[in-house]
């Protein structure tokens, strides 16, 4: 089964996607994180605030923020797995090289990852963000990162059983 | 207590007007009523509307809008609250927009859960999401 949960930012959809995979699964859980976290101390807050969240829920941490696929390698036989998130694994994998990654080779990196990932697994819950409803301006680089991920949702809903949007906290179906 | 949420411009304030009647003296913008505004409107319906404003004007000040909108509900239980939903966009650069987003969201989690109603409004149309 593979789940996607879509949420702008403090919607909840964390939680949501916690209380979704436990729901399917007991025993071990793998989460894999993508945030590169670095020195910022405000992302060395959110981090920890998580890993709170995750406490005794029976979860066993991989770091991985880029080539999600790889996270297969440190898993054993049952792979029950919420993956958080895909807009930072969109921008690690669209920023973080040594020059931009086109759209086009951002959407088939993350999607074809994601696709091998949930091929893989018992479960997957994937979380991503809404990030296209605030109207603003953007320069074109922010631009194309929004076209890519809104992409990537579409693409992943595609190959999602099931698909909700965090809304305050409260979990609606759109799939 | 009910909660409304949406985006900006989606008639959230008329849908509420229209459906509960609500006289316009009971709406209350930028800053949560004081004592005497409450007491001159005792078995009124209390609207707060934009509450996304009274939450940034009080962060700005310093204030505590966590304790000041819970302490609010709890005294005001028939209230309806109507919120924008400001946390669909790319995480801003200005540090205050940030913390602004974030303790908004956190605060519409923790009314959602005490609502005994929350409804989402797109052009004018409620869906009722709880």
């Amino acid at each position: 089964m593979t789940i996607l949960i879509l949420g702008g930012s403090a919607s909840g959809k964390s939680k949501i996607a916690e209380d979704t995979i436990c729901s399917l699964c007991s025993s071990r859980k793998y989460y894999i994180a993508t945030m590169k976290v670095g020195n910022d101390e405000e992302n060395i807050e959110r981090v920890a605030k998580h890993r709170e969240q995750r406490r005794e829920k029976n979860f066993v941490t991989i770091e991985c923020p880029s080539n999600i696929e790889n996270a297969l390698k440190e898993m054993d036989t049952q792979k029950n797995v919420l993956l958080e998130c895909v807009s930072n694994l969109t921008a690690n994998e669209m920023f973080f090289g040594t020059e931009i990654t086109s759209i086009e080779d951002t959407v088939n990196n993350v999607v074809n990852g994601i696709k091998t990932l949930a091929k893989e697994c018992d479960n997957l819950v994937i979380v991503s963000n809404n990030i296209f409803e605030s109207g603003s301006e953007y320069d074109e680089s922010t631009r194309d990162y929004i076209k890519a991920l809104g992409q990537i949702n579409r693409e992943l809903i595609d190959v999602s059983d099931e698909a909700y949007e965090a809304v305050v906290g409260i979990k609606v179906r759109i799939k | 207590m009910k909660l409304i949420i949406g985006g900006y411009a989606q008639g959230k304030l008329d849908y509420v007007i229209k459906k509960y009647n609500i006289d316009e003296k009971n709406v209350f913008d930028y800053e949560l009523p004081t004592k005497e505004e409450l007491e001159s409107r005792s078995g009124s319906k209390i609207v707060i509307n934009t509450l996304h404003r009274i939450i940034k004007k009080r962060i700005k000040e310093g204030g505590r809008p966590e304790e000041e909108i819970a302490s609010f509900v709890k005294k005001n239980p028939d209230c309806i609250i109507i919120c924008d939903e400001i946390g669909n966009g790319i995480v801003p650069m200005d540090p205050f927009e940030r913390v602004y987003r974030e303790r908004t969201g956190r605060i519409l989690i923790s009314l959602a859960e005490n609502a005994e109603e929350v409804e989402r409004i797109i052009c004018g149309i409620p869906q009722k999401i709880k």
